[in-house]
Order: structure tokens, then C-alpha cells, then sequence
């Protein structure tokens, strides 16, 4: 890491990182240093309201408003530079996405999956402000409870489901595979779904309805 | 939790089913090619509900899906977590990084951030690691966490101590009031115990040790506190109790407790952990009291981590022996359990099997962590880790077959058909290594291993229920229960429409809402128990009301009015049919409504008492490397009548799961010199994920004669990681006795690394 001093365009960046760095740290860290932060970041905020599109690094700071494409439909949504989708979907868009899970903020286990651009990608480890002009894909878009997709009626019928608050994670990452790898065997879709936790202990019916809707599109 | 806990020793309950079964004649008109002949019927005179021939039965003991599956495989389905109320405002606990401290907030610079509404400071002098501290509350979560960090806290930390060896020592400070060490619970005649071990074929002497495992729930403690200063409270909750919080949310507002509602529509997992309303729940009252707004507050995992509850650890000495045919001769276990301030739970050992004289002493040490709580089958996983491994142990020594040796030392034949069963699945007869362990050979080698479980289960009164029947032909069941994920919703559900003749989708259940007729909390796999007889009742007692409004309509007896496939008929004209409709039209503009609930007498017919287990594992240990693969795991279960056959595999296969995750990863890990958590998170406290997952067999356990329903889900969990680690001392040699079953504790057991 070079010392140099930060350049002004960097700051929100530099205070979103400085402060991701002390959530992961919890309330061990000096506390002072975290006011300070928190103080700092206010000011900035008061400084810049509005973003800035200028040449080179766009500089963000404070509530912007936002354009996402949001299961196929275009919102505006206020966030700050340092609002994760995940916190995006679940407190800021309206009505809020809630499909998606607040697990563990940090990328461990999955239960946040959402698409971007057709990919499986943790909710929780984007900024919603780098996601404009992408193709963002949550539960809420991939079926209805009176239309369900091939993979959820699966889920269904084995019992893929049981308290459920895994289950939005693991049908978007299979979804995903699938969508890949229509007909994929049981080693792909273990592979496809091992970033998604489930502490009921699912994983063989989520297996096997993974199996059987891949071998229903084999069947075509 | 009790100090040393009964065994719950599985009994055949079948009392009522037994009884002879009285009849009556009933006189009644039956066309025979349109002309009215008086015959007379023989029907079967019963004093309350029954279940019913198994053969009988359209919905129970089939596979049933789920019937809240839709709304939980598309994200609709709205957890605690997820509810959004207009103007709510997101809370987070400062929860203390050290064991014990002294502790000064400042508030002041944190209140003075935009967005953030509150600071309270709710401690300043702690007993365990994660106590909340304070609690802050902002406009999003990004503005709560910005008044977290804001808070200026001093920290003077107290002397502490956090695991066995602190707790211990000399001079160590007093955890709780009266020492670092509970009032210790002995059973049986030591130098009894100890004369025939001494005398014994074959003796060990050894320690076993499991270490504090966590619940990890996927959705974590929490409640949403809709309060906004009126008369009337709604607290949304993940909770395992939907009635319990109600009374102490009053209290904190300052309501009665008619003013309070609690709700729990669905929920995220408890396995144990969630009663009551907790102090997570008791700040966010606060909040919500102070800003007259509602409170969203979800702990954050780090903060489930170190104050969301633990399974407690144990280490047990055991002195063990064992004749040349392979029965257990005698039995000295000294035991301690590790429940932080808690007392722990441990089954007594010799745990299931019979040991001849037996002497056992559990002890609690405390630390300066937080109380255990009832994990999923509280007090048995911890006993049957050391037991299951004395008897291999002993086996290996006299050179015997490990299930003949089993068998030997269990007096309930259950268990000998249940062994046998998985000993065939999992491929024990075929394998190699039956009377000792394979070889260190420095490749990977292939073993096999057993364990059995019990639980008491059984169901208790409290348990109330509604079901209205509508003129639309639309069924209701209401009851106040809540669904961990257990499928508690579709039970309900099925009982009832099973009663009517109908399908699962033409029932609605309504559950998880104080406002609803009331339920016991889901712990000790009691709501099975509990809940269904109560449900059982409302269906009869409305069949039985329904049986009488429309026999004048069918010209027959109400007791010939019969319900099936979605027709109402009378046992003596069964081609005159009505529609389920066309029979609902004829109630009264209310609709036809019955109550039941679980009455001693009555449920006696209905649940049960008492189950077993017995799974087997195999796994592959690479001897090189240490590493723990595991291949399959096999486990049947008796349960007396099942409800929902794919429920029951649901949870027999997420029992073994969990087993296996604890087996190999899960272990909660505190530096003592720094007092703080090493690994609350799931990066580095690992859960078995989908490439841990091995072929897995779940089998029901049909020989089991009972036609009453028992619950199932804490057996599940019990002997997997015993039967695990077997399965690597048996490929290999490698006996490591102490949990979780890692790489560097395997090669240390294989002699390779020191």
C-alpha cells in the first residue's frame, strides 16, 4: 500500500473502506477512531450532495439517487456510496426486496444470491452504486408463488424448503447453473450451490430437485 | 437445565390402541333399486378422536409437500427479518469484547450523527463475553452502524476466565457467586463401579471431550417492535414460543398484555434457542418506547455468535470394562460440562446402554460466557459422543464384531432390528474392518461406524384450537403455533383435511399469532405431541357437529355420515352424494365453528412417548493428510404414527447434517489470554455446506406398531458425530477423542505429527 496522500476524488471510497475494515473488526477497535471516521464521512456528505460525473473516478459522497434495473424494471432509489445492494433491495427500494437475506454481510454464505447480468453474485459484497446500467435479477423475479419456475415446483415437491430463509439463495445460485448447464449432474450442481449454507441441513432434497428439474430438461 | 438429565427411555406405548373395539347397530333406510329398505349399519363406537388404519388414512403417513412451500421457494415468504413498517428504524447492540468489564459510553457524538435517533447505554459492568452494552438506532442500517462506531466507550476489563483451565485455577476469579464450579450430581456406587472394572476382560481408561457448539440459525434472534405510542403493541419475533415474549413486552412498554401481539408468520431456525423475549428483544422495546417509532433489531452474526446461545461442551473420564463376550461389565464416568454461566446439559451416562455397575458424577465449571441454551436434544449428543467410543474402543481390544457388541449391551430389541437395518445400508456385513480398525497405510482407507439415539418426546395441555368451516366450503384451522421450519404449518393442515375427506390446499391454517387459540413452545420435539391431538380434536369435534347438521339432509345418522374424496354421503347410500360445497351451502350464514384442545384422556389415544435411532456413517480418511471425508450416512428412526413422511426425512436427514458439521468443523474458539471470540463468523466457524454433503439414506422406522404420533427431530441430531468419528477410528486406527475431528487431531491420533 503506498502512503501517498489520498487523492480528494478517492475520499468516499477510502471511507467506505475504512469503515467496512471496522464492522469487520466489531467493537474491538479504538472507538475514537471510528467517531472520528463516522464524523469525518458527515462532512463529506454535507460537502457533495449530488454526484459528480467528471473525467476520471466519479466521486460520490452523501445520499445520491440512483437508477437501478431491477428485475426488468427500471427504479430510482437513494443510497449512499457505501450501501451495499443487499442493503439496497432490503431498506431502500419500494416496495423493498426482502427475498434475499441478511445472513452474514460478508459473503459466507450465499443466502443474498442474486443475478447480475445472469451470474450468480453475493448481494452483500456489491455496492449498489457500481450496479447501474447492469441487469439485476432477485427471487422476487424468478417466480410467483401461484407460478412457480420449474426449479421452485421441484423444490416443492422434495422438500427442498424447510424453515426457508436459505432457500431464496440456493434456487437463484441453481437457477443459475441450470440456465448454464441445463442438464447438469449432481457434481455440478453440488459445485453451483457450494456458496450457499443451509443450517436445517436441506442439502439432499435441494439436490435432488435440482436433479430432477435438470433431467426434466434433458427430457426437453 | 436439570443437572443430570433422564435418558428418556423409549417405552411401547400403545395402550389405546390396544383396547377391543365396541360397535353398535344403528337402524336406517337404504335404496335397493329406488325403494326404501330398513337395514341396520354396524358402526364402530368411540369415545373420542383416533387416528385411524393406517391403510385408511389419504394424507397422514403419506409424503406430504409442504404446504407453505411456494411462498418460501419465491422469497414471499415474510420472515421477522423482512417485515418494513413505515417510519421503522433499524437498532444494533454494542455487545462487550471483553469477558468482563467495566464499561463507560459515551453517547453523545453518536446522537449527534445524521440519521441516527437513539443511543442508550444498558450496561456498564458485564459477566460474559457479548453482553449487549448498548443499543443505537438509526434511519437505515448504514446510519445505525455509523452510530455504533460513534459511540465512545471506555473499557476497563476485569479480571476473567473463559475456558476449563481459567476457571480452575488458583485464584481465579468467581464467575458466578458461588464459585466457578455447580453442585455436583452423582449416581450409583463408585467403588462398586470401580471393582468391576478392575476386574473386567478388557478395561479402558480415557477422556472424551466435545466442545461448545452454536445453534446458527440462519435468521438470527431478533423482533420488530411496532409500537408507536398508543394503546396497542404488535411485536414481530423469531421465536420458538409464539405466546412466551407477550407478557414482558407489556411490561417494558408499559401496556397490559391484551394490549400486546406477538407474531411469528415464519421463522429462520431456533434449534433450541429461541424463547422468550431475550435482551435483544428487551432494547428494542426500549428504542421503540423512547421514539414512539417501530424497531427492526436483528443481531448481526458476530453478535448471534457470542450471545444467541451454545450447545454446552463437556469432558468426561471414562473408566470402562468389558467381558470377553463383549458386555459391558462396569462404568466410572467423571464429567464436566461447559455452559459458560450456564449449567450445561448432560445425559447421564452410560447413556442408552447398560453397563452393569455404573457410577457417574457430572460437575458444571462456569466461565465467563454466555449461558448455554437447549440445543437440539440438550444433554445427549455430548454422552453419546464418549459412550459410543468406550464400546468400539473395548470391541477393538477383545477383537469382537462392532454390532454384535451393541447388541450385546442393548436390552431393547428396537435397537438390534434398527442396527441391523443400517449396518445393511451403509454395507457393514461386506466390510473389511469389522473386528478391527484398518490400517495407517498412508493412503486413503475406508471405515465405518454406529451410533443410537433416544428422546422422550411425548406433548403436554395448553394447546388450544379452532376450525371453522364457511358456507363457501372454505376450511380454516387456527391455532396460535408457531413453524420453525418443522412443518408444523402443514401439519395442522393435513390433520384437518385428512378429518374431512378434503385436500391439503382446501385448508388454511393460521398459526404463529398470539391472537390465536393458544400453544406450547416447540422445544424438547414436544409440538407434535402437543399440537396435534389439540388440532385432532377441533377436526373431530367439527365433524362431529357437521355429521349432525347434515344427517336430516342425507336421511340418515349422524354417525353414517361419512367424508371422502370431497363427498358427503351416509354410509348406507354411499351413490348419493354431495359435493363438499353443495354440504357447506347448507350451514347458517356463520358457517359451522368447533374447538378442541389437548386433553389429557383424550391425547392419550393420540401421541406417544418414546423413540429410537440408530445411524451409521462411513468415511474415508486420507492418512497422509489427515483429512476426514465422509461418504454416506444412514440413520432410521421410529416416531410412532408419522404425520408427513417427507417432513419426518427432512428432519432425520438435517439431524444427521448438523451431526456431521459438528463431527468435523463447528467449535466455538475464545483466546483466553485476550478474552476475545476467535471465530464468530462463518468464515471462521464453519457449517457443512453442499460439498461436505455425502449420499444420504434416511429411513422411517415402519415396524414401529404405535399408531399415535411422536416427535422426532431432536433423536435425529444425537448420535451422527459418534458414529463418525467410529467410522474413523475404524478405517484407520485414528481414535481422536475430542471434537471436531480435524485434519491436525487426526495425524496427531496416527502417530505422524506430535
Amino acid at each position: 500500500m503506498s502512503q501517498d496522500p489520498i487523492p480528494e476524488a478517492d475520499l468516499s471510497r477510502r471511507l467506505f473502506l475504512r469503515s467496512a475494515g471496522s464492522v469487520a473488526a466489531g467493537g474491538v477497535l479504538a472507538q475514537g477512531l471510528l467517531g472520528a471516521c463516522a464524523a469525518e464521512r458527515a462532512e463529506a456528505r454535507s460537502a457533495s450532495a449530488a454526484p459528480s460525473v467528471a473525467e476520471g473516478p466519479e466521486e460520490l459522497a452523501g445520499e445520491i439517487e440512483i437508477e437501478l434495473e431491477l428485475n426488468g424494471a427500471k427504479q430510482k432509489l437513494k443510497v449512499e456510496p457505501r450501501t451495499t445492494l443487499l442493503a439496497a433491495l432490503r431498506e431502500r427500494c419500494a416496495p423493498p426486496l426482502t427475498g434475499a437475506k441478511d445472513v452474514c454481510d460478508r459473503g459466507n454464505c450465499g443466502a443474498c444470491t442474486v443475478h447480475v447480468d445472469g451470474k450468480p453474485a453475493y448481494a452483500c459484497l456489491l455496492l449498489a452504486v457500481d450496479l447501474r446500467g447492469k441487469k439485476i435479477k432477485t427471487i422476487e423475479g424468478i417466480g410467483a408463488p401461484e407460478n412457480l419456475s420449474a426449479l421452485q415446483a421441484a423444490f416443492c415437491e422434495h422438500d427442498a424448503s424447510m424453515c426457508g430463509f436459505c432457500t431464496p439463495g440456493f434456487v437463484m445460485s441453481i437457477t443459475a447453473c441450470l440456465e448454464q448447464h441445463p442438464g447438469a449432474d449432481r457434481a455440478t450442481i453440488q459445485r453451483a450451490c457450494s456458496g450457499n449454507v443451509c443450517r436445517c441441513g436441506t442439502y439432499p432434497h435441494v439436490f435432488a430437485a435440482a436433479l430432477a428439474t435438470a433431467q426434466q430438461a434433458k427430457k426437453g | 437445565m436439570s443437572s443430570i438429565e433422564p435418558t428418556g427411555a423409549p417405552r411401547q406405548d400403545a395402550k389405546a390402541q390396544d383396547k377391543p373395539r365396541k360397535t353398535r347397530k344403528i337402524k336406517t333406510t337404504k335404496d335397493v333399486n329406488g325403494v326404501p329398505q330398513e337395514i341396520e349399519i354396524e358402526v364402530e363406537d368411540v369415545d373420542g378422536p383416533r387416528w385411524g388404519e393406517r391403510k385408511e388414512l389419504k394424507l397422514l403417513n403419506t409424503e406430504l409437500r409442504r404446504v407453505d412451500g411456494p411462498v418460501k421457494v419465491t422469497g414471499r415468504a415474510r420472515f421477522t427479518h423482512d417485515v418494513r413498517l413505515p417510519g421503522m428504524v433499524y437498532a444494533r447492540l454494542l455487545c462487550c469484547p471483553y469477558p468482563s468489564a467495566e464499561v463507560e459510553i459515551d453517547v453523545k457524538a453518536a446522537l449527534a450523527l445524521p440519521g441516527v435517533e437513539a443511543a442508550i447505554v444498558l450496561e456498564t459492568k458485564t459477566r460474559f463475553l457479548g453482553q449487549p452494552i448498548a443499543v443505537v438506532a438509526g434511519r437505515t442500517s448504514d446510519h445505525a452502524d455509523d452510530a455504533l462506531r460513534a459511540l465512545k466507550v471506555v473499557y476497563k476489563p476485569l479480571p476473567w476466565a473463559v475456558d476449563r483451565a481459567q476457571a480452575l485455577a488458583e485464584g481465579a476469579p468467581n464467575v458466578r457467586k458461588n464459585g466457578n464450579q455447580g453442585k455436583p450430581g452423582q449416581n450409583g456406587d463408585r467403588a462398586e463401579a470401580e471393582a468391576a472394572v478392575a476386574g473386567a476382560a478388557a478395561k479402558l481408561e480415557a477422556t472424551y471431550g466435545v466442545p461448545v457448539q452454536h445453534h446458527a440459525s440462519l435468521e438470527t434472534h431478533g423482533v420488530v417492535v411496532d409500537y408507536t405510542g398508543g394503546e396497542e403493541a404488535t411485536v414481530y419475533i423469531s421465536t420458538q414460543s409464539t405466546f412466551a415474549a407477550v407478557e414482558q413486552v407489556a411490561e417494558l412498554l408499559g401496556l397490559k398484555a391484551n394490549q400486546v401481539t406477538c407474531v411469528v408468520e415464519y421463522m429462520g431456525g431456533g434449534f433450541g434457542s429461541k424463547f422468550g423475549l431475550g435482551s435483544e428483544g428487551a432494547a428494542a422495546c426500549r428504542v421503540a418506547k423512547e421514539l414512539k417509532k417501530p424497531v427492526h433489531l436483528m443481531l448481526r452474526r458476530p453478535d448471534e455468535f457470542v450471545m444467541g446461545g451454545n450447545r454446552s461442551g463437556n469432558r468426561v473420564k471414562y473408566k470402562a470394562g468389558m467381558d470377553k463376550d463383549g458386555a459391558l461389565v462396569g462404568l466410572v464416568a467423571e464429567a464436566e460440562r461447559f455452559g459458560g454461566l450456564g449449567d450445561g446439559a448432560m445425559a447421564r451416562p452410560p447413556y442408552i446402554y447398560s453397563a452393569g455397575k455404573t457410577y457417574s458424577e457430572v460437575v458444571a465449571v462456569y466461565t465467563n460466557t454466555d449461558s448455554s441454551r437447549a440445543m437440539r436434544a440438550p444433554g445427549h449428543p455430548q454422552s453419546s459422543f464418549g459412550m459410543e467410543a468406550v464400546i468400539d474402543e473395548l470391541a477393538y481390544q477383545l477383537g469382537l464384531d462392532l454390532l454384535d457388541v451393541r447388541k450385546k449391551n442393548l436390552r431393547d430389541k428396537v435397537y438390534h432390528r434398527q442396527l441391523e437395518r443400517v449396518a445393511r445400508e451403509i454395507g457393514w456385513f461386506e466390510h473389511p474392518h469389522r473386528t478391527k480398525p484398518g490400517p495407517n497405510s498412508g493412503g486413503k482407507e475406508t471405515g465405518i461406524g454406529f451410533g443410537i439415539s433416544t428422546w422422550g418426546g411425548g406433548g403436554s395441555g395448553g394447546t388450544e384450537c379452532d376450525v371453522q368451516i364457511a358456507g363457501d366450503g372454505s376450511v380454516t384451522v387456527s391455532v396460535g403455533t408457531q413453524d420453525l421450519g418443522t412443518g408444523s404449518r402443514t401439519l395442522v393442515t393435513a390433520i384437518v383435511a385428512e378429518e374431512f375427506g378434503l385436500a391439503l390446499g382446501d385448508v388454511v391454517a393460521r398459526i404463529g399469532n398470539s391472537r390465536l387459540p393458544s400453544a406450547t413452545g416447540s422445544g424438547g420435539s414436544t409440538t407434535t405431541g402437543s399440537l396435534s391431538p389439540a388440532v385432532k380434536d377441533a377436526a373431530w369435534n367439527a365433524r362431529e357437529a357437521f355429521s349432525a347438521h347434515l344427517a336430516p339432509l342425507l336421511k340418515t345418522d349422524p354417525a353414517l355420515v361419512r367424508f371422502a374424496g370431497g363427498k358427503v354421503f351416509s354410509q348406507a347410500n354411499p351413490n348419493v352424494t354431495m359435493t363438499w360445497k353443495q354440504a357447506s351451502g347448507t350451514l347458517p350464514n356463520a358457517g359451522l365453528s368447533a374447538h378442541g384442545k389437548w386433553d389429557k384422556d383424550r391425547a392419550a389415544a393420540l401421541m406417544g412417548n418414546g423413540v429410537h435411532g440408530a445411524q451409521a456413517a462411513k468415511v474415508e480418511v486420507d492418512t497422509l493428510t489427515g483429512r476426514v471425508r465422509v461418504l454416506a450416512m444412514v440413520g432410521i428412526q421410529d416416531c410412532g404414527l408419522p404425520i408427513n413422511r417427507l417432513a419426518v426425512k427432512s428432519q432425520l436427514n438435517g439431524g444427521m447434517i448438523q451431526a456431521l458439521s459438528y463431527a468435523l468443523f463447528e467449535e466455538r474458539v475464545i483466546d483466553p489470554v485476550l478474552g476475545i471470540a476467535l471465530n464468530a463468523n462463518f468464515e471462521d466457524y464453519k457449517l457443512a455446506g453442499p460439498s461436505e454433503i455425502p449420499e444420504m439414506t434416511a429411513l422411517i422406522d415402519d415396524d414401529d406398531p404405535r399408531n399415535a404420533v411422536i416427535g422426532m427431530a431432536e433423536p435425529a441430531v444425537v448420535p451422527g458425530h459418534s458414529a463418525i468419528a467410529n467410522a474413523v477410528h475404524n478405517a484407520c486406527g485414528a481414535r481422536v477423542r475430542d471434537l471436531p475431528l480435524t485434519p491436525d487431531k487426526v495425524l496427531a491420533a496416527l502417530g505422524r505429527i506430535a
